[in-house]
């Protein structure tokens, strides 16, 4: 029984985290329908960033996690406001050659700056620790993560459901021109999404800081793509999809790997693989 | 090199030399020559280059910084005290990528287009096997200083033939079979690991266990974990442990994949429940420095060199320069990436000559000392046998991290495969 | 007329230099050469599903993969003759391809997309977890290679790197014939109508999945035609030859190049070997440098460099023309 309750504990922080990543990854795909695989990097920018402000500059894990996905932002209105913008009308894979080509960038000033090698932070105090879960030591900053996930989704549905801002995204998502006729200026609201979602990936990353337990540049690579399948299983837009499918994934693989070891990498991609011939617009998604 | 013209002294002590050098060359080496006798030798043609190749990005960029901090550091020295053989050496650094046809296109850029006499580096075994057959067509040396698979010197070197191939660094015998010299010795009987899920990992567990059970016949395995490349989350690996109540831990995880293994199994409590932890490559230096405190103490580590090992001044003395030089502690991939450039300056004097069949010949059997201590290239596989300890991790407050205590070193020659490598008697224990 | 007459001059000229590379260039400029032409062969048929077709594949590493794996067991346990090998590892990669189509082309563009890279993806797994048959991530070693011989008439060795280059080239130039000849004939029209409205296409009477499927099949061809043969030219067969990263690179390739033309992928793949190479050679800091040349190239040259080339051109030609 043990067993059991500390797999499912472990597939739910392990899949909480990719949901923080896919959360920002779907809104801006949902939004303004551009795949960013420059997420990742966000990603990586907001682990390193946090990570900056709490052992350089002295302040502590929460300043860190504060003002480092906001200083990631500031990459993410660049990346938006002076390239992405121009491509929105061409077609997918030039979206992803430059988002990739923006990869590769970030990687390297990562490495430049922070230098190539792993940064190890020190344990927390607050959050820090363990405790018993039916006789075995559970992190407590794991069970922090698995209470974030679902206040994030609850904080994005309200923000999209319930305010007067939110109902503007929605409209502009869905009908482009209608919603410039109307008079929201949507390209500056396209803008905020953008950075809105890099917010979120940066969050994630700050947050890894702990759970991971080490840094390195192109740390971003295989989160992206957990996060991209998590986003397509559960619907390309669809960010209850991608909160549903990040729980699916977390748990089983987390089962996979061990009650089923020898399949783990081949796991998730059949799962993907399964739910796409099932369902081709993915679980939640718009049908096509 | 120099612009002034000759008198005739200088010519007559350069053709004395010469003369000297020709003869040496025609007798066969084995001798070795004070380096004030150097001037430019008529056989040896300046510069002497050394294309090195590690990986500088992604995930494990530290290791090609932590190579270069080595190589560099030799080449300064060397160049400072007249070169090799009175030419300067010159290195070209490139980012291997950890990726066989970056290797690959690598070597052939060194050689053909950069005209390299000699190569080293190589951090992946992949790398390692797809090269071998490359170097062997391109007919340069290649000293390995950090892949560790026993394939590439075993096949490659003794059964195949290629004979450029060298390695200075300690292969999987000390993870694997050494490991299991120490084991022995716990009371520990069910052992279980975590290790990494391709041919390093698999290698080195299954010599561990065969070894094992041929030293202490009780011993079961009842456990193991395999996370892929990459892994950042051990948790299901560390709960499938965790369920089968081992009390013996092995793993051969290694740089930052470690880190995040054991802080991840402390907050699990997994140190508390299992005894007796042996991680082959935990006394890297990315790894001690990484965890700070939060390593535990009593756990079994080594490496394919830590800097108290051993305890010489020739040894002291280079880690005190090298962290003046680079205010760092040598990492295992700096002392052999040091010690692979000084490799090739004994082995080009020796030979009094750059080529490489005799640089090739003059390796062989060559001994050599070297930070790490006393290194023999044996000449059917082209492998170096040197000592490494183990030791019990402990804290010292002269460090910031944890160091070895309690040091156990067992000789080389003790659980190093034996040649031919196949058939009965070739693998440890030896009766 | 005047334009085909144009490309073939074009084309011969192309070939001509390529046949003097040997002759004239250093050692390692005939490698990266092969390396292009092996790239370029992967590229040009990805292009017939991407550019023509309008299918986003990220798991054709798979077909290269087994065309690489096809020709290694070929030649381990079979026979050493570069020509069969050359056509198991084709006819590996062909089987796959087909599996995996039949799968995949019911669904389009993103979906498509994550598909194809998650049975990619399978492969690559399933190559490095089945160690005993296909010695997991150390690859298939000791590839060789054996001179072509025909029925014992004669015997040409490709052993050395100049011979080898021949026996590349000439693959090369028939995989870019075939691949100008499928793009002429009814059925590249046809894929080329599929790519712009296929609801349309299918009205007009245009098999629409089969066709797909056919071309999907095609590609995963070339693919494995380039990986049999890189497998002979480094005498290795590797797992991450299926990863969706190396998947990846005939899709930048072909968009640095441009996907509307023949050309685009060959000339995305030589810019894209080259860059790399140069780049190197002045910092280690390579992914920076390409990432920058790749941003430059996408924000300036909308179409890749072909399609802009070829625009420029036609505004400079376009008065004289009548």
């Amino acid at each position: 029984m043990q067993s059991y309750v500390h797999v499912i504990l472990a597939g739910l922080s392990g899949g909480m985290f990719i949901w923080l990543v896919a959360s920002g990854l779907t809104l801006i795909f949902g939004v303004l329908g551009v795949l960013n695989f420059a997420h990742g990097s966000f990603y990586m920018l907001g682990a390193y960033c946090s990570f900056t402000v709490f052992r350089y500059l002295g302040a502590g894990f929460w300043t860190g996690l504060l003002l480092g996905p906001l200083a990631v932002c500031a990459a993410g209105f660049v990346v938006e406001r002076f390239f992405l913008r121009h491509v929105y009308r061409i077609a997918l894979p030039y979206q992803l050659l430059l988002t990739f080509a923006f990869v590769l960038i970030f990687d390297n000033l990562v490495k430049i700056v922070w230098g190539g090698g792993a940064l190890s932070p020190p344990s927390l105090s607050f959050l820090g620790g363990s405790v018993p879960i039916l006789g075995r030591n559970f992190p407590v900053y794991n069970l922090f993560i698995i209470a974030v996930g679902p206040a994030v989704a609850l904080l994005l549905w309200a923000l999209l459901e319930k305010t007067w801002y939110g109902r503007i995204i929605r409209a502009s998502s869905s009908d482009r021109e209608m919603a410039a006729g109307l008079g929201v200026r949507v390209p500056a609201l396209f803008t905020g999404v953008f950075v809105f979602g890099t917010w979120l990936g940066a969050l994630g990353g700050g947050l890894a800081v702990p759970y991971v337990g080490l840094l390195t540049p192109g740390m971003g690579e295989t989160i992206i793509i957990e996060a991209f399948i998590v986003a397509v299983i559960g619907g390309l837009g669809s960010l209850k999809g991608a909160f549903v499918g990040a729980l699916v994934i977390g748990v089983l693989s987390a089962f996979g790997t061990r009650f089923f070891p020898a399949f783990d990498m081949f796991l998730t991609f059949i799962l993907m693989g399964g739910v796409l011939l099932w369902r081709p617009q993915g679980l939640f998604g718009a049908a096509r | 090199m120099g612009k002034r013209g000759m008198n005739r002294r200088d010519f007559l002590k350069l053709t004395g030399a010469g003369s000297l050098v020709a003869a040496a060359g025609t007798v066969g080496g084995g001798l070795a020559f004070p380096k004030g006798l150097w001037a430019a030798t008529p056989q040896i043609k300046g510069p002497i280059k050394i294309g090195y190749q590690a990986v500088l990005s992604g995930t494990l960029a530290g290791y090609g910084e932590f190579h270069k901090m080595g190589a560099v550091m030799a080449i300064e020295e060397i160049n400072a005290k007249g070169g090799i053989a009175g030419q300067k050496v010159e290195m070209e650094f490139r980012d291997s990528t950890l990726k066989a046809d970056e290797a690959i296109k690598n070597a052939r850029y060194f050689v053909d287009s950069w005209g390299a006499d000699y190569l080293a580096g190589i951090d992946s075994s992949g790398q390692a096997l797809a090269l071998a057959p490359v170097m062997a067509q391109l007919d340069r040396p290649l000293m390995v200083t950090h892949a560790a698979t026993e394939k590439l010197t075993e096949d490659f070197v003794f059964k195949k033939g290629v004979k450029q191939i060298f390695r200075i660094c300690m292969p999987t015998y000390n993870d694997g079979h050494a490991a299991a010299f120490i084991a022995k010795d716990f009371p520990a009987v069910k052992w279980s690991t975590v290790s990494p899920k391709y041919e390093y990992g698999f290698t080195c567990w299954k010599m561990f266990q065969d070894t094992l059970k041929g030293l202490k016949p009780s011993v079961q395995f009842v456990a193991e974990s395999w996370a892929p490349f990459g892994t950042t989350d051990f948790r299901s690996h560390i709960n499938t442990i965790m369920d089968a109540k081992p009390d013996g831990l092995y793993s051969t995880e290694w740089a930052g994949e470690l880190i995040s293994f054991v802080k991840q199994a402390k907050e699990a409590g997994l140190f508390e429940k299992v005894k007796y932890v042996m991680f082959p490559v935990g006394a890297a230096m990315d790894v001690l420095e990484g965890l700070g405190k939060d390593m535990p103490d009593n756990i079994w580590v080594s490496a394919r060199y830590f800097f108290q090992y051993p305890n010489s001044k020739e040894n002291n003395d280079w880690v005190a320069r090298f962290h003046k030089r680079w205010n760092h502690y040598p990492a295992y991939v700096s002392e052999t990436g040091y010690s692979a450039i000084y490799a090739y300056k004994a082995a080009v004097e020796k030979a009094g000559s750059k080529d490489t069949k005799a640089v090739v010949a003059a390796l062989e059997g060559m001994e050599m000392n070297s930070p790490a201590g006393h290194r023999v290239f044996r000449k059917e596989d082209h492998q170096a046998i040197y000592d490494v300890p183990w030791g019990k991790t402990k804290s010292d407050p002269k460090y910031p991290f944890k160091v070895m205590g309690d040091m156990k070193v067992i000789p080389a020659k003790v659980y190093f495969n034996r040649p031919p490598f196949e058939g009965p008697g070739t693998t440890p224990p030896f009766k | 007329m005047k334009a085909e007459t144009r490309n073939a001059a074009a084309a011969a000229a192309v070939l001509l230099a390529l046949c003097a590379v040997p002759f004239l260039a250093g050692k390692f400029t005939v490698y990266l050469t092969m390396r292009i032409m092996l790239l370029g062969i992967f590229a040009v048929g990805y292009n017939l599903l991407l550019g023509q077709t309008g299918l986003l594949s990220f798991g054709h590493g798979a077909f290269y993969a087994a065309g690489a794996y096809g020709l290694g067991f070929f030649g381990l346990h079979v026979s050493g003759h570069p020509l069969f090998g050359v056509a198991a590892g084709v006819a590996a990669a062909v089987l796959l391809a087909v599996l995996v189509g039949y799968l995949c082309v019911r669904h389009t563009e993103i979906y498509f997309a994550m598909l194809t890279l998650a049975c990619g993806m399978m492969v690559f797994s399933l190559i490095w977890n089945a160690r005993e048959i296909t010695g997991g991530d150390d690859g298939l070693i000791g590839i060789m290679r054996s001179p072509v011989s025909f029925f014992g008439l004669f015997k040409i060795p490709i052993g050395t790197d100049r011979q080898f280059y021949f026996f590349v080239l000439v693959f090369f130039a028939f995989s870019v014939w075939a691949a100008h000849r499928i793009r002429q004939s009814p059925f590249g029209l046809a894929l080329a109508g599929i790519r712009e409205n296929a609801r349309r296409s299918e009205f007009a009477g245009v098999p629409v999945r089969r066709y797909r499927l056919a071309v999907f099949v095609l590609s995963g061809a070339f693919a494995g035609l380039s990986g049999s043969l890189e497998a002979l030219l480094e005498s290795n067969a590797r797992p991450f030859m299926a990863h969706w990263t190396h998947s990846a690179e005939p899709v930048l390739v072909s968009l640095l190049g441009g996907l509307s033309s023949l050309a685009g992928p060959l000339v995305g793949g030589a810019i894209f070997v080259a860059m790399r190479e140069i780049i190197q050679r002045f910092t280690e800091n390579w992914m920076l440098g390409f990432g920058i040349v790749l941003l430059v190239i996408i924000m300036g040259f909308r179409g890749g460099v072909m399609g802009t080339l070829s625009a420029l051109f036609r505004k400079a030609t376009a008065p004289g023309e009548g």
